[in-house]
């Protein structure tokens, strides 16, 4: 029943998990919001986002947060997400090139809870969300 | 001796990181640092004792605040009751200035950070403001800096004669030790750190990857 997935003691302190590139092309964004009543310029058009003075349409916030809670889930299967925590340093445009990387941080054997900062940084390496996660693994 | 000069832990609003967690992240990483302070926003952590951890750790735990003025963000190195009481740390609005003054008066040091940061940041206010008399040191240095934000925070430094320092900014755990200070002796303590500060024997360096 448990096969394939990760218990608290697969799991080591200053893990990294798999760094992936969410798809946040123009397509990709646009079939999220469609399917989150979220049509807007801002989202789905840079000429207009850019009238609204920004540089160009952004990632909307919630789905990088999705996008970050897929990560912790392809990496820990199964597992309870308590948390996921996001600080929006700078805006994530759409059709740039994104790396998500997350690292365990801290541990709490009595409750099998670990936690993950989690970064989604652009082509030029910055930092334009990060957060933390706090997730519940099964026992071994 | 290297210390990252300017980290959140979670007592302050935006900050995730617990700093036991940094310590253990710092030695699992085997990071070359020594030590860090931590600057919690708009605030002053008198109850918080490290002590322990440093001893458990080997780490150099030291505790200031980050201000918040017209110029933006300001570091300050060396709190003490004094300062407290002659400074509303929850302002968002303090003149430079009277900070500088005030720490300079109450035996602290004030330290503008990442000022390349628009808004939050020296550098764009200096061309309205004008430059701030009594300022000697800026960080150049800043972990969570994008884009030229540091070339601008070092092009500053040049033009004004101002030295310069170093500092994660960390929020969350995996980001200490990004940036920090190289100081030419040893600090034991944050009286210590305040007399470096305001000598000349250190210098910004950055370990970002």
């Amino acid at each position: 029943m448990n096969e394939g997935k990760k218990s608290f003691a697969d799991v080591e302190f200053g893990e990294d998990l798999p760094e992936f590139h969410p798809a946040i092309d123009m397509k990709s964004v646009k079939r999220f919001t469609d399917a989150t009543g979220m049509s807007w310029s801002r989202f789905n058009d840079h000429e207009e986002a850019k009238k609204q003075g920004l540089p160009g349409a952004i990632v909307p916030g919630i789905m990088s947060q999705g996008i970050l809670a897929a990560m912790v889930n392809n990496w820990a299967p199964g597992c309870t997400t308590l948390k996921i925590d996001t600080i929006f340093r700078a805006s994530l445009l759409v059709d740039s090139t994104a790396t998500c990387r997350g690292v365990v941080t801290d541990m709490v054997e009595d409750e099998g809870i670990v936690e993950v900062d989690l970064t989604i940084s652009n082509e030029a390496g910055e930092t334009r969300v990060m957060g933390t996660a706090l997730i519940r693994l099964q026992d071994a | 001796m290297i210390l990252d000069l300017h980290s959140h832990s979670i007592r302050s609003d935006d900050g995730r990181a617990k700093v036991e967690n940094y310590c253990q992240w710092i030695r699992k990483r085997e990071l070359p640092l020594d030590g860090f302070v931590l600057t919690e926003h708009r605030q002053w952590d008198a109850k918080s004792d490290y002590r322990k951890l440093e001893d458990e750790t080997g780490l150099c735990i030291l505790k200031g605040s980050e201000v918040e003025t017209e110029y933006g963000h300001v570091l300050l190195f060396g709190v003490n009751d004094d300062l407290v009481a002659a400074l509303d740390f929850s302002r968002l609005d303090l003149p430079l200035h009277e900070v500088v003054a005030a720490a300079d008066r109450c035996g602290a040091i004030a330290v503008p950070c990442h000022p390349g940061r628009v808004t939050v940041g020296m550098c764009a206010h200096y061309g309205t403001l004008g430059p701030c008399e009594g300022v000697q040191v800026i960080e150049t240095l800043n972990g969570g800096s994008r884009g030229t934000e540091n070339e601008e925070a070092i092009a500053l430094a040049e033009q004004y004669g101002y030295r310069g320092v170093g500092g994660s900014d960390a929020h969350i755990v995996s980001f200490i030790g990004r940036c920090a200070t190289k100081f030419e002796r040893e600090i034991r303590d944050i009286g210590d750190l305040v007399s470096e500060l305001r000598g000349d024997a250190y210098e910004a360096v950055s370990f970002k990857e």
